[in-house]
């Protein structure tokens, strides 16, 4: 007891205020110290384990913090393994209830999303998203994602600088012991300010004494789903509609142009057969290998493990390639002091899609895009063949390692750990001529994102008596962020075979340093850095009486360099609850086996990732205008202004915080052959930032203010029963997660109930994720239809409506369509979403059937609104306007919307109205597997064989939809589908594990 | 368990230590406002910031020009929507150029940097012996200069605006319209007030601004920088705005009289359009302009005349967004020995590309500005580095000619018009130069005197958004065009306020003529 009165002493040191608690923390590995891996009983029949063998809910016995958690919280590593992914997100999207994954494009490697318990604010930007991602925390090393200010010199933010792989694509589940998605208060309060969102707790497979050694191996193919083409008369004959019905003339006015390759109908390029899916659509192999070693002696073991995998997608011959190694020793040098070290290095690298879209965004050169890509199969592989003239090469390197010192002397621990994580990524690319109206072009980007952890735990045990029982901890948590690139890109090289952008390399020549290919006008270089640290302390108390009742408490300070100066500290705490209802009342009853009553209430620190909010009033170089984000000074002269187009921030801003309340409930009947979890919770994201327009008269966009809060309520469901017990001839699991949530913004900056921004309308009391729409109701086939009140005839935004135009609901009946008339409707995500999994066992056979699907969710057909819109994206020649191969492509259902007059300025065709919003709502037959066990034909011929476990699965099997387009998950935050999102490969994998 | 004890403590205390100073960090990407203000360099950050806002401003989505040569103007869009509904002044219509056209945020942005830099400018002079008091003169006058610039070019657009002269950092209040003729009145007096402290150039041993101006010789600074003649040539546009002619012809003379002072000339056809010509880089004869300069990297896809005019044969890309009609351009260039434009009775053109290139194909393209990468005859990358020219000597001499008209001094007025014929009717029927061939004005052959400035300006400054508002001030003195004078009175020369802006500020209304 002294010593922790010591240490909290020690830790108080830091801050002159004496105030109590603030200095006290826990541990990150108290909560799975007590940890034991298991497996579906298919593949371990030998061992009739007494789990109940349905998706991996592992109750930790023992320890308090256990107690007071969600038995919904853990997943099968071995069982998510069988699934062919490459991304921690596609492993784990709908297998826990409350965690939502978002994959937008099947491109492999790409980066996607993922949300515990709904998003704490309006995704308007990929630095919203970037702000509410879990955080993923490996081996009690906190990993770094990629920080998106580089999006700040991106004219165009579709993907982000560099090679923009997933960050996540780094996490081979083979080494996996056990995943944890923590979700409420009590779990994730120990994490601090980062782990806001909820954390991913994922604990490798420790070294063990007895030599082991483990091989696992899949193959398979990808394969795409089938598709209709269109050609240039399919195009021409949709557009010729328009024409008919609202041009006399057959065109719009005088000088308009119709577009030349729809003209000709002798063009074959364009009016032959539409073949191009030959060469854009492709079956791939991709296959995966793992082996592990791992010895030594009780005293000093070790773990050694290397891993490759090919992940293919079924377009534009993507895939990402990841090589893995990783190697973890434990000491025990004295019998009190463990020394524990792991290094885990990863490669990945990527072929990425060829969309002009991304390329053209990538040039930041727009050439003339008046003919697209011809949907002719030759046409098309010339073009592939451009790309053979250069190259993209995208290779991302993730190395993260911890050296941990611990201390056991029974009741007291202490636990140091040194942790790093470190990705760095290199893009270098070439597009010769032929790529660009004969302008090649060349970049290269080098960026790391880096966090240095040092964590303190000491932890002390004190039990009172048989009844009573403490544990106590206190600790300490720094943290060193640093993100940093340096890139380059330059147009027209002198030719197409010197692909690097040389410079002059000799000290005397006037020229020295300077390009020598390239011109240096047209060299363009860039150079950012980010920093920030964290400082925490904590100090828990558990406490359990009779193992009935349990009681923890958890006081933290938290500390940050993006914090202004004044506001720089935040203390917390958090209390959580449980109760054991089974030993207080039904101790003797042997139907329920288990019945815990948790819950949870608190208070926790929000992390600001950007380092401006901290400085308060401050000057940028930001000088740019729209198209030109990076005008580089004035006369060649640098600059600084205030950050007009950033908005202004002040001094006194403030951390954002959640306050969060969790009742859940664990229960299981018949010896856990039917377990359940239910948590309701409760979670309100305070104080965040958010940029109010506002200031334009001091020539700001916006003003950045304290005081948005976003409340999400929902329940977590986790139900699994044995239907049929293994052992008898036929066995089979079941189990359902899903979670339901909803989100509702109870507050903005300044007391305002209702916001604009771009075309989103923020309003208190609504979801923050619903779209702001017109309501459709037809269309005016002629001027006399246009309503008429007191002589006027109804406008839409000042401009009358004229036949032709769309029947938009007067809301506020005052006879003319504005922002007035629009509603928030339906919500980019689910309300309800979650997994199904079911396991069969016959005799050594097994076979499983996941489930995933999403329920109350809508999306906005921004592909097929683009189509209608011809018009507007055939006049400008903007990003905007650049079409695809896929263009050539049906999807979507034209006869479901009028013929309006494209020509007409009040935008007939504008997505935001509900003629678009679809719903997105699906079930999808994630995984069929099937696996035989060898384990005891080996057995009996060498005693080595632990594990022999062959098996076929398909994966992505079918999608149950309403949807109109293209797969209604392959859709970004923001919920327009552009039609961007590459099929989601349906995979069909041969596997073997073997351990021996 | 003692040594543990000591060891944490330790480990602890070592921590703590630095965790103040973890605390503090001093970003790389931005600087605080206790880092600045404080020596010559930041001065220098200061006013080039003040000067790249403008020239943002003005480039931004190509205003500069759809508000002066695309809004009703000679102009005719091929596909663009949006620019087809400035065309036809509905600037109501939904589209995002036409709404970012009528935010007028980023003129504030100048305006704010500019208060800023006058409220903080002392601070620099008391910290950085460096920072001379003439230095601080000519900066302050500059951007006071820039400041009242940014008004007028507000006031022409949307009429009333609001009227803000201080940076109220901190706390942005709310401010509603004052009325345009105040904020004239102001814009007077401080450019007025600039113009007597600037220089004739910098750099250049002037004696209002000795020595080289933040270490940079003349050749920096040539065309870049407020100077005391653009200051007047900018008052003389808005005595004219304002119709008081007696001041124009004032301010315009301090102008004409001095601009050999000031290392000016009065340019020729061909320099008008070369692409390396006037408007290639920074020169002195841009009288008031925002270089795009090449040298310094500064080229760009967007911000400029070409991105909106140029197509094939001069760039490769199909299509112009906007471009001058065949018969408008016959209409326009009536006159034989035009150097600019010539054709012939047989519709051949002698002017080969100086202001129209590809006359007999669908979209004649308007290719009088065509300054591509370092000012070079390349099609095939549509990167421009062309200045965005305000004015220039040749617009305040037609200017004084305009306003002698108005004051009923012909002659002088014919004597001014003739400085421009003279340079510009100067070809054969070949196209090829022969300045013995120009004809002075006369009424008979060229119409009415106003008349025949208002066509002269409005063939001498195509493209460089000025017609728009010649065009005002043209029915304004004619008093013949009804509807158009109605436009004027009901405020339909303004542009409408953004439903932006209106939605932050409820102290706003929308301009009259589009509720």
């Amino acid at each position: 007891m002294r010593l922790i009165a010591i240490i909290t002493f020690v830790g108080g040191l830091c801050f002159t205020t004496t105030s109590f608690g603030n200095t006290a923390r826990s541990v990150c590995m108290s909560s799975h110290f007590s940890f034991r891996g298991n497996f579906q009983q298919q593949t371990d029949t030998s061992k009739k384990v007494a789990d109940t063998g349905a998706v991996g809910i592992v109750p930790a016995e023992g320890s308090i913090q256990k107690k007071l958690q969600s038995n919904g919280n853990s997943l099968d590593p071995k069982k998510l393994s069988i699934f062919p992914a490459i991304s921690l997100q596609q492993y784990l999207k709908g297998e826990a209830a409350g965690l939502y994954v978002q994959e937008p494009s099947g491109e492999p490697g790409t980066v996607q999303n993922m949300f515990i318990r709904g998003t704490s604010q309006p995704l308007l930007s990929a630095r919203e998203v970037f702000a509410t991602q879990p955080l993923i925390v490996v081996d009690g090393v906190p990993l770094v994602g990629e920080h998106p200010f580089a999006y700040d010199i991106q004219q165009y933010k579709f993907d982000r600088i560099g090679p923009a792989t997933n960050t996540l694509a780094n996490i081979n589940m083979a080494n996996i012991k056990s995943v944890e998605v923590l979700k409420d208060i009590s779990a994730t309060a120990i994490y601090g300010p980062k782990g806001a969102n909820g954390v991913i707790l994922i604990t490798t497979i420790e070294p063990t004494a007895k030599r082991r050694i483990t091989f696992d191996s899949y193959v398979g193919v990808v394969q795409p789903n089938s598709v209709v083409t269109i050609n240039g008369k399919f195009e021409n004959d949709f557009r010729r509609q328009f024409y008919d019905k609202y041009s006399g003339t057959g065109n719009f006015g005088s000088n308009d142009v119709y577009p030349l390759y729809l003209s000709d109908s002798l063009n074959n390029a364009f009016y032959g057969p539409s073949n191009w899916t030959d060469k854009y659509y492709n079956t791939q192999m991709q296959y995966g290998a793992n082996a592990s070693i791992s010895g030594g002696g009780a005293r000093a073991n070790f773990r050694f493990s290397v891993g490759g995998i090919k992940s293919a997608g079924v377009a534009d011959n993507t895939s990402a390639d990841r090589y893995d190694t990783r190697f973890i020793i434990n000491m025990k040098p004295m019998e009190w002091l463990t020394v524990s070290a792991m290094v885990n290095a990863n490669r990945i690298s990527r072929d990425r899609n060829k969309n002009v879209r991304d390329r053209l965004a990538q040039v930041n050169y727009i050439p003339d895009l008046s003919t697209p890509l011809a949907p002719n199969k030759d046409r098309y592989g010339q073009y592939l063949d451009q790309f053979n003239k250069g190259f993209d090469d995208n290779k991302t390197n993730t190395v993260n390692g911890y050296v941990k010192l611990g201390i056991d002397l029974q009741k007291f621990k202490f636990v140091s750990t040194l942790a790093l994580d470190y990705n760095e990524g290199t893009r270098d690319i070439f597009y010769a001529r032929t790529l660009l109206q004969t302008n090649n072009y060349a970049s290269n980007y080098f960026g790391y994102n880096q966090r240095a952890t040092i964590d303190n735990v000491a932890t002390y045990e004190y039990d009172l008596n048989e009844d009573n029982k403490f544990n106590f901890s206190v600790g300490s948590i720094f943290q060193f962020d640093n993100y940093r690139y340096s890139y380059a890109y330059a147009y027209k090289g002198a030719n197409d075979f010197i692909k690097l952008n040389l410079l002059e390399s000799d000290k005397n020549n006037s020229n020295y340093l300077n390009p020598t290919v390239f011109r240096r006008e047209l060299v363009y270089k860039f150079l950012d850095r980010t920093r920030n640290n964290q400082v925490s302390f904590y100090g828990k108390a558990d406490y359990s009486y009779k193992d009935k009742y349990t009681a923890s408490l958890l006081l933290r300070g938290d500390a940050s360099s993006n914090q202004q100066p004044t506001k720089r500290w935040f203390y917390s705490p958090v209390l959580s609850l449980g109760w054991d209802l089974k030993k207080e009342f039904l101790a003797d009853d042997r139907s329920v086996s288990n019945f815990n009553l948790f819950g949870s209430i608190g208070r926790m620190a929000r992390y600001e990732h950007f380092d401006n909010y901290g400085q308060g009033p401050q000057y940028t170089a930001a000088i740019g205008f729209t198209g030109n984000a990076i005008v580089p000074g004035y006369n060649g002269i640098a600059v600084l202004t205030r950050p007009y187009m950033a908005g202004s921030i002040g001094y006194g801003l403030e951390w954002a915080y959640t306050d969060q309340a969790n009742l859940g409930l664990n229960i299981s009947f018949l010896n856990n052959r039917l377990s359940t979890s239910i948590d309701g919770y409760f979670r309100e994201d305070k104080n965040m930032l958010l940029g109010i327009p506002s200031g334009a008269e001091y020539g700001y966009t916006q003003v950045i203010k304290n005081g948005m809060n976003v409340r999400n309520t929902g329940v977590d469901l986790t139900v699994s029963g044995i239907i049929l017990p293994a052992g008898k001839s036929l066995s089979w699991n079941s189990s359902l997660n899903l979670n339901y949530n909803k989100n509702k913004l109870t507050a903005l900056p300044g007391g305002l109930d209702k916001l604009v921004i771009g075309d989103r309308l923020l309003k208190v009391g609504s979801s923050v994720d619903s779209y702001w729409l017109l309501e459709n109701n037809g269309i005016y086939n002629t001027d006399a239809e246009v309503p008429v009140v007191n002589g006027k005839t109804m406008t839409y935004n000042s401009i009358q409506m004229k036949a032709g135009d769309p029947r938009w609901k007067d809301i506020n009946g005052d006879n003319s369509i504005d922002d007035a008339d629009r509603t928030l409707q339906g919500h980019a995500l689910p309300l309800l979403s979650g997994g199904f999994n079911n396991d069969f066992g016959y005799k050594k056979w097994s076979l499983s059937l996941n489930f995933y699907y999403n329920f109350g969710r809508q999306l906005l057909n921004q592909e097929m609104a683009n189509r209608f819109d011809f018009i507007n994206r055939e006049g400008q020649n903007d990003i905007n306007s650049v079409r695809e191969i896929t263009f050539w492509e049906k999807r979507g259902e034209y006869s479901k919307y009028p013929l309006y007059n494209p020509a007409s300025s009040v935008g007939p065709y504008q997505v935001n109205q509900d003629l678009f919003l679809e719903n997105a709502s699906f079930v999808k037959l994630r995984t069929v597997s099937l696996g035989y066990d060898f384990t005891d034909y080996f057995k009996k011929r060498s005693s080595n064989f632990n594990k022999f476990y062959v098996y076929v699965s398909a994966n992505n099997v079918f999608t149950l939809t309403k949807y109109t387009g293209q797969d209604p998950e392959l859709v970004s935050y923001t919920g327009y589908d552009n039609g961007y999102g590459m099929q989601i490969p349906r995979t069909y994998t041969l596997g073997v594990k073997v351990d021996f | 368990m003692k040594k543990i004890v000591l060891l944490s403590l330790i480990a602890c205390v070592l921590v703590a230590g630095g965790c103040k100073k973890a605390l503090d960090i001093n970003p790389t990407r931005l600087v605080s406002e206790k880092n600045y203000w404080k020596t010559l360099e930041d001065a220098r950050a200061g006013i080039m910031g003040v000067y790249g806002l403008t020239r943002s401003a003005l480039a931004d989505n190509n205003g500069h020009w759809i508000y002066g040569d695309v809004r009703m103007g000679n102009f005719d869009s091929p596909i663009r929507m949006d620019l087809k509904a400035v065309i036809k002044n509905d600037l109501k219509a939904s589209y995002p150029v036409v709404e970012a056209l009528s935010n007028w945020r980023r003129f504030y942005a100048i305006i704010n940097a500019a208060n800023i830099f006058l409220e903080r400018i002392p601070e620099v002079k008391a910290n950085d012996a460096r920072y001379t008091d003439n230095n601080m003169v000519v900066d302050i006058a500059q951007v006071k200069f820039l400041r009242a610039f940014a008004y007028f070019y507000m006031v022409r657009i949307w009429g009333d605006v609001p009227f803000i002269t201080s940076s109220r950092d901190g706390s942005f209040d709310n401010v509603g319209k004052t009325s345009k003729d105040a904020i004239l009145e102001f814009v007077q007096s401080e450019m007025l007030a600039a113009a007597v402290d600037l220089p004739y150039n910098f750099s250049s041993g002037d004696i209002q601004q000795p020595g080289n101006y933040y270490g940079e010789s003349s050749g920096r600074w040539q065309g870049n920088l407020v100077r005391k003649l653009s200051a007047y040539a900018v008052l003389a546009h808005v005595a004219a705005w304002q119709g008081k002619y007696a001041d124009v012809v004032t301010y315009s003379s301090n102008v004409i009289n001095d601009y050999t002072r000031a290392g000016m000339s009065y340019i020729s056809t061909d320099n008008l359009t070369n692409p390396n010509g006037f408007f290639y880089d920074k020169n002195n004869n841009q009288l008031f302009a925002f270089g795009f300069v090449w040298g310094h990297q500064e080229g760009s896809f967007t911000g400029n005349i070409e991105s909106l005019t140029l197509a094939a044969p001069v760039v490769n890309k199909n299509t112009p967004d906007i471009f001058v009609p065949k018969d408008s351009i016959l209409s326009i260039f009536k006159e034989t020995n035009d150097a600019r434009f010539n054709i012939d009775t047989t519709g051949t053109t002698h002017s080969f590309d100086r202001y129209f290139t590809n006359f007999l194909g669908k979209y004649p393209v308007f290719s009088k500005i065509k300054v591509i990468l370092g000012g070079e005859r390349d099609p095939t990358f549509r990167l421009f580095s062309s200045a965005l020219v305000f004015t220039r000597l040749e617009d305040i001499t037609l200017l004084r000619a305009e306003a002698y008209t108005v004051l009923g001094e012909n002659s002088r007025a014919i004597d001014d018009l003739n400085i421009i014929r003279q340079r510009r009717y100067n070809v054969d029927q070949m196209g090829l130069p022969n300045p013995d061939l120009w004809i002075r004005y006369s009424e008979p052959l060229h119409g009415s005197l106003i008349e025949a400035i208002f066509k002269e300006r409005q063939k001498e400054f195509m493209g460089e958004g000025m017609r728009w508002y010649d065009r005002i001030r043209y029915e304004k003195i004619k008093q013949t065009n009804a509807p158009f004078l109605q436009l004027i009175n009901n405020g339909g020369i303004y542009w409408p306020i953004s439903r932006e802006v209106l939605a932050q500020n409820p102290l706003l209304t929308q301009n009259s003529y589009w509720k």
